[in-house]
């Protein structure tokens, strides 16, 4: 009995090994990108234009020292402004995400809860938002915002995001299939406010999808291109986003810099996206069981 | 009992705190995220804004312009002059704001710096619905249209009208590796058609390191390379169209221009190498020798100084070879102007600080030393910095070499219509290239019929396009002054 099974284990480890070791494989192509970044960040213009990762005196193991600089830092921090932007990009990016991810579920949950008039228009308008491609939207968009008064401020950046179609309507999938109704018809019995029911009642139940749409929405916003170009003017509002892209001119370009901007720009979002990654593929995951 | 009711009482009051309980430790971070940065932000306050608004797309720009904004806004501070804030937007940015502003008829900016490629989207509408300023009649007015060199205004020129003031003129040179061409013992000087380069420089197409490939090539250019094509097809008279707005697609020049360069990229006879601008494997084509010359607008010659410093007094500057015996001898890449928006608060301060940035001897002095960018400005073309002895290129006088060729840049079209017939252009010379290979044919003879007829292919394909628009049906996409 027991030589089948060792058998079986046997194959199973190969198996695994080979999985394993192309798993490594991809893995390594996969960072390829990053240590070409991480390099190129420290390294002078001519050593970026000579050497792919590191500058070398002729065999690849024979470092060039004098080929890496810190001046791309140095220039970054101490001239070009960086840190402004990076607080600008946190700044943005958490208030966005909240608001969107508040408004989303509080929309979401009036579709999918209360009955009112226009509740199915109401519903058609917000999936048939989906379908409007963005590049319609910069022109009326920026009128709006001038209209608004709302150019060049923070507020003209956030405020189009913080009810986004697609939140609204992946809220209201959500409270439908996650909150029965007699949840929220015991908690009104018991005395219950409409404020109180959405917060301590409805919000718990869909709580891996809060915390997955906080971290798109919050992902979506750092990585924003265009809407911060349009709306904001100001150098000292710009996101890192904007910023990075700025450092690239048209008769010149300092590749060493952008390399450590970007290298900047995504180190933030990456160590959060490893810390709160639980949540997020919990709440991508939630209901996906469900029968 | 009564106590513990009353606590819990208290407890479910804080509804706030109740919330926070349920919320997951990944919001809970992004929530501090929020508290902190709206923080820093609030203490962190922004420069207030006053005065007219100007738009630039080059950090180089920008510091090169600094001081003569300073100025400018301590004399507006004594005068009904506005002063200006100047911001540097990408490109992107620019070109999508300027747009979006002008289709919604807001404010953008007072003055922006539009570069060449961007121009033709501003110029799609009728004539009239321009979103900048008509500056042709203060241009003659105020004699302006005579000091600067006259083919500089082509890009901005609209059906006659002109909506910028240039600021650069970009001849092209060729560039060539002086220490490989005088150790071969090829004399240049000798060298006058793209015929004579060919026959002079073949010598140096060949195969260095004993591997059995060849290595060095004589020319650093791709037939894919849509601004190299440009700047050859406008030397020999071509390009996508004419004063008048007609289409020359199928030129006779354009069609021997994408068959040459497709023998020279292709084919036993092959000359040349893509060695692209701005990348680390066309630089280093170039720092290790495979690239012998390559077309050199005045602006690139700035990008190599500061990039590809190794090159330091191995190169040498020498005149476009022509298309024909006599012919023209330079082309054009590139270029920037100055606009004024119709959404200006205050034309006149923004016309009066336009006229100062771009018409200053210091700028333009500044412009060449740092960026070796010639001025349009003819009355000063005799300024001594631009003879000084350049040592990055082996103690030659480069400006006055590209000054000497300014005069003669080529027209150049604002059609709105011109980026997709280059793209049509583009697709032409690719499908040569595919017909060379697939018939073996590679001689420019064999290749001129299979060009003649992929280009009249092209000019129907965007004659068709150019009759769909409602717009400017019947109306002359022409850049030149018809008077």
């Amino acid at each position: 009995m027991s030589a089948p099974n060792a058998a079986s284990t046997k194959r199973f480890d190969l198996n695994m090994l080979i999985v394993y070791l192309l798993l490594v494989v991809f893995a390594t192509i996969t960072l390829v990108p990053f240590v070409y970044l991480l390099f190129s960040a420290f390294k002078s213009t001519e050593s970026f234009f000579s050497f792919v990762f590191w500058p070398t005196q002729g065999a690849w193991y024979d470092v060039d020292w004098q080929g890496f600089t810190l001046d791309n830092w140095r220039t970054l921090f101490f001239e070009a402004g960086i840190v402004r932007a990076t607080v600008n990009s946190f700044f943005i990016s958490s208030v966005t995400a909240i608001l969107a991810t508040l408004f989303s579920a509080m929309g979401g949950y009036a579709l999918a809860k209360y009955r009112f008039r226009g509740r199915g228009l109401t519903t058609l308008v917000v999936l048939g938002s989906l379908a409007i491609p963005f590049a319609l939207l910069i022109a009326p968009g920026y009128q709006l915002l001038y209209w608004l008064g709302l150019l060049d401020t923070y507020t003209g950046l956030i405020l189009p995001g913080v009810a986004p179609a697609f939140g609204v309507y992946l809220f209201r999938q959500a409270f439908i299939s996650s909150l029965p109704d007699a949840l929220i018809e015991a908690a009104r019995i018991d005395g219950c406010g409409d404020i109180r029911i959405f917060f301590q009642i409805a919000l718990p139940m869909v709580r891996p999808m809060i915390g997955a749409f906080l971290l798109i929405t919050y992902l979506a916003t750092w990585n924003n291109f265009i809407s911060p170009q349009i709306v904001i003017q100001s150098a000292d509002k710009l996101p890192l986003s904007v910023f990075v892209a700025q450092l690239r001119g048209p008769y010149s370009t300092s590749y060493g810099m952008i390399m450590a901007g970007t290298l900047v720009a995504i180190t933030p979002v990456l160590v959060l996206f490893l810390l709160l990654q639980r949540d997020f593929i919990a709440g991508l995951t939630a209901g996906a069981v469900k029968g | 009992m009564d106590q513990k009711r009353s606590n819990v009482t208290i407890c479910n009051d804080f509804l706030l705190l109740r919330t926070l309980k349920t919320i997951p430790p990944g919001p809970l971070v992004i929530l501090l995220i929020a508290v902190l940065s709206s923080a820093t932000i609030a203490f962190w306050p922004s420069e207030e804004r006053e005065g007219l608004v100007f738009w630039t797309f080059a950090q180089h720009h920008a510091r090169m312009y600094h001081p003569a904004i300073q100025d400018w806004n301590e004399r507006a501070a004594t005068s009904d002059a506005e002063p200006i804030q100047m911001f540097v937007l990408s490109m992107g940015a620019l070109n999508r704001r300027t747009q979006s502003g002008m289709w919604a008829q807001t404010a953008t900016s007072d003055l922006v710096e539009i570069e060449q490629p961007s121009v033709a989207r501003f110029m799609a509408g009728p004539v009239e619905e321009v979103g900048f300023y008509d500056l042709t009649d203060l241009l003659r007015d105020e004699g302006i249209y005579n000091q600067l060199n006259e083919p500089s205004f082509a890009p901005w020129t609209s059906r006659g009208r002109i909506f910028g003031l240039p600021h650069d003129v970009h001849p092209v040179l060729l560039c060539y590796r002086a220490d490989l061409v005088e150790e071969a013992g090829i004399d240049v000087s000798k060298i006058k058609t793209w015929d004579d380069f060919e026959e002079a420089m073949r010598p140096l197409v060949n195969n260095t390191d004993g591997d059995g490939e060849t290595d060095r090539y004589a020319l650093g250019l791709w037939y894919t390379s849509a601004r190299d094509v440009e700047a050859l097809l406008l030397q020999a008279g071509g390009g996508t169209f004419n004063a008048q707005g007609e289409s020359i697609i199928a030129s006779d020049a354009n069609t021997h221009v994408i068959a040459r360069m497709v023998r020279w990229c292709v084919g036993p006879n092959r000359i040349a190498i893509d060695a692209p601008e701005f990348s680390p494997s066309g630089n280093e084509l170039k720092l290790r020798g495979s690239v012998v010359a390559a077309l050199m607008p005045d602006w690139l010659a700035g990008v190599w100084m500061n990039d590809l410093s190794a090159l330091k007094g191995k190169l040498k500057l020498m005149p476009l070879p022509a298309w024909e015996e006599g012919g023209r001898r330079t082309s054009v890449m590139g270029g920037t102007m100055i606009a004024i928006p119709k959404t200006t608060r205050d034309f006149d301060s923004a016309w009066a600080f336009a006229k100062e940035l771009y018409l200053s001897p210091v700028l333009a002095q500044k412009l060449f030393e740092s960026n070796h960018i010639i001025s349009p400005k003819v009355g000063l073309w005799g300024e001594p910095y631009y003879a000084v002895k350049e040592p990055y290129f082996s103690d030659q006088q480069s400006g006055m070499m590209y000054i000497d060729q300014a005069p003669n840049v080529p027209f150049r079209t604002s059609s709105p219509f011109h980026q997709v017939a280059m793209q049509q252009i583009m697709d032409a010379a690719s499908a040569l290239k595919a017909y060379a290979e697939a018939n073996d044919a590679y001689e420019i003879e064999t290749l001129m019929p299979e060009a003649k007829r992929l280009l009249e292919s092209a000019e129907q394909r965007i004659e068709q396009e150019m009759s769909r628009n409602v717009f400017i049906a019947g109306d002359t996409m022409g850049g030149a002054d018809d008077e």
